[in-house]
């Protein structure tokens, strides 16, 4: 600032931060919120890791083994069976749920009555308890009587046992992976769409542009940077996410549904194999971090 | 938003009704068959009832332990709520009103903190809490929800204090209240409403939540609904009636509460990534 360059005393001369005393008023409002913070997340990253390295039950701690539990991990038939469907379940929950979700905004942004109720009405399967939306598709699908079935058989099709074989049970945690999640990404990409001014329309228009090029050559690129974050922070919640495959098949059936999150649990809680457990749990938050890590650092350099 | 000709608004309105009743079926399925009986449920292949009754209702309430999930779950979802407003009240101030190097680095590692997965605390975590004694008290979940919360919260009252003007605090100070005063006295009251969303949030993302509560909970007086309701489905997996009236009861507190914040639900889903 221009004032600052001539001082009319000598006292300004001094940098006036410098001599300020140490203020601890912000720090003593920062303090609850910093110590829960270190005891439920940093305590547990550090000590978590330190499991990891122990062949150790949930009621005594074990011999420390280095990298003896990570590198048995390779070894295990259910942890590649559980490393693949994470894949697959993460792959295929994202971009269904993405599309779905575009879809749904782009067509909850027109002129359409009573569009509030619509855009409440579809956010229903996010909001819902866990546990609510397992019980209502465990009936659709995997019961004789269920609606589902009492489709199929009304066209005239034997009913399916949506949960009985592995192939299937993939299909169906994927299909209410993508109806709990779509509704994030639709309301994401909805407020998204209403950032975008009509005048790029209008102009748009004007040099001929018909509805697919206006679509492609603005609200696309509008919309990749959102989606990005999307697909990343999706992917992220899919591996981790345990309530779906777990309450709706239990991993089950053989474990055709198990992915990196429900095996860690069963070894840990069922099996009391805390140094497995604690591996796969940390392998797995390693393997998002380079994922996120290298996805974001590719979207900067673009 | 384009303006359009009413024929068409209107073949819109059919298409949104259509698509609401096939994405929502689930629910709406749900709902319906919650007031018929199991024998009904099994052999009807009509979706609405055909003498709509309150039995599966009657038996939740009066032969299961449901009114108890439900106060444990207000207990420990209230209580997570409360301790993170609290603390992120006094966090998002600190975050908008001090913008030096070392907070703007905690405002970045609350945003890394959110990538954690749960099941990589919950591990360490329990083994913590079974040495204090802790396992099987609303303690262990209430503080997990507390913290689950803390980043999205924290960063939700950052950006509306930032909206609040300093001017006010100066006015405050200059008429003779201290810093905790003028933070307590003239910027908390506006932040009500703010407050007041954050705070439904925090409630539901508790209420819902099933896997720390299932670690956390081995006794059965002390299980929250989406625990409760988990065991029921296992151990009477073809009570279908009672099962679904006790699935709706769940649901209607969250119906309620997210009547009330769905306005703001615009706003917190770009604010940051929120659930899972």
């Amino acid at each position: 600032m221009s004032t600052r360059a001539i001082p009319s005393h000598s006292q300004e001369l001094r940098p006036p931060r410098r001599s300020l005393p140490f203020d601890a008023f912000p720090f003593i409002l920062l303090l609850p919120s910093a110590l829960l913070i270190a005891l439920i997340n940093i305590y547990p990253f550090a000590t978590g890791f330190y499991y990891s390295l122990q062949s150790g039950t949930l009621l005594q701690s074990g011999d420390f083994v280095g990298l003896a539990n990570f590198i048995q991990l390779f070894r295990m038939a259910d942890f590649r069976h559980a490393l693949w469907f994470s894949a697959i379940f993460a792959i295929f929950s994202v971009f269904g749920s993405w599309a779905i979700g575009l879809l749904l905004a782009l067509f909850l942004n027109m002129d359409i009555p009573a569009r509030g109720f619509f855009r409440v009405a579809l956010l229903l399967p996010w909001i819902i308890p866990s546990i609510v939306s397992v019980v209502s598709w465990r009936w659709l699908i995997s019961d004789q009587s269920g609606l589902v079935n009492v489709m199929l058989q009304a066209i005239g099709l034997k009913p399916i046992y949506f949960l009985s074989t592995g192939s299937l049970a993939t299909f169906s945690v994927i299909v209410v992976k993508i109806w709990r999640s779509f509704p994030f990404m639709m309301l994401s990409i909805l407020a998204a769409l209403q950032t975008l001014n009509r005048e790029s329309y209008e102009a748009a228009a004007i040099d001929g542009a018909g509805r697919w090029q206006s679509f492609r050559y603005i609200t696309m690129p509008h919309l990749l940077p959102i989606s990005f974050v999307l697909w990343i922070l999706m992917t992220i919640w899919s591996v981790n996410d345990f309530e779906t495959p777990w309450l709706l098949t239990q991993g089950g059936p053989s474990n055709a549904t198990e992915n990196l999150s429900v095996l860690a649990y069963r070894y840990t809680f069922n099996l009391n194999d805390v140094g497995i457990g604690a591996a796969i749990s940390f392998f797995t938050m390693l393997l998002l971090m380079i994922f996120a890590i290298t996805l974001l650092s590719r979207q900067r350099e673009t | 938003m384009l303006t359009q000709k009413p024929l068409v608004r209107w073949s819109l309105f059919g298409l949104a009704c259509l698509l609401v009743i096939v994405i929502d079926m689930p629910i709406i399925s749900l709902i319906l068959n919650s007031f018929r009986s199991t024998a009904e449920i099994l052999s009807s292949t009509s979706l609405i009832p055909a003498a709509p009754s309150l039995v599966n209702y009657a038996y939740v309430a009066q032969r299961t332990s449901f009114f108890q999930y439900l106060l444990n779950s207000l207990i420990m979802a209230g209580g997570g709520m409360a301790v993170s407003i609290l603390a992120a009240t006094l966090a998002g101030y600190v975050l908008s009103r001090f913008r030096t190097r070392v907070f703007r680095a905690y405002g970045t590692g609350l945003f890394l903190v959110q990538m954690f997965p749960v099941l990589l605390a919950l591990i360490p975590l329990f083994i913590l809490f079974r040495k204090l004694n802790l396992i099987n008290t609303y303690y262990s979940v209430i503080i997990m929800y507390t913290v689950a919360q803390l980043p999205f919260a924290t960063s939700m009252f950052r950006a509306f204090f930032d909206g609040i003007p300093h001017d006010l605090e100066e006015a405050a100070r200059i008429d003779g209240a201290n810093r905790l005063q003028s933070f307590a006295l003239v910027v908390l009251p506006l932040a009500g409403p703010a407050i007041a969303a954050v705070a439904i949030f925090a409630f539901l993302f508790s209420y819902n939540e099933y896997l720390i509560a299932a670690v956390f909970l081995r006794r059965e007086s002390l299980f929250t609904i989406p625990v409760g309701i988990q065991q029921f489905m296992q151990q009477y997996s073809t009570d279908w009636g009672s099962l679904m009236a006790a699935a709706v009861m769940a649901m209607l507190p969250t119906f309620v509460l997210f009547l009330f914040i769905q306005k703001y639900m615009m706003y917190g889903a770009i604010g940051s990534g929120v659930k899972g």
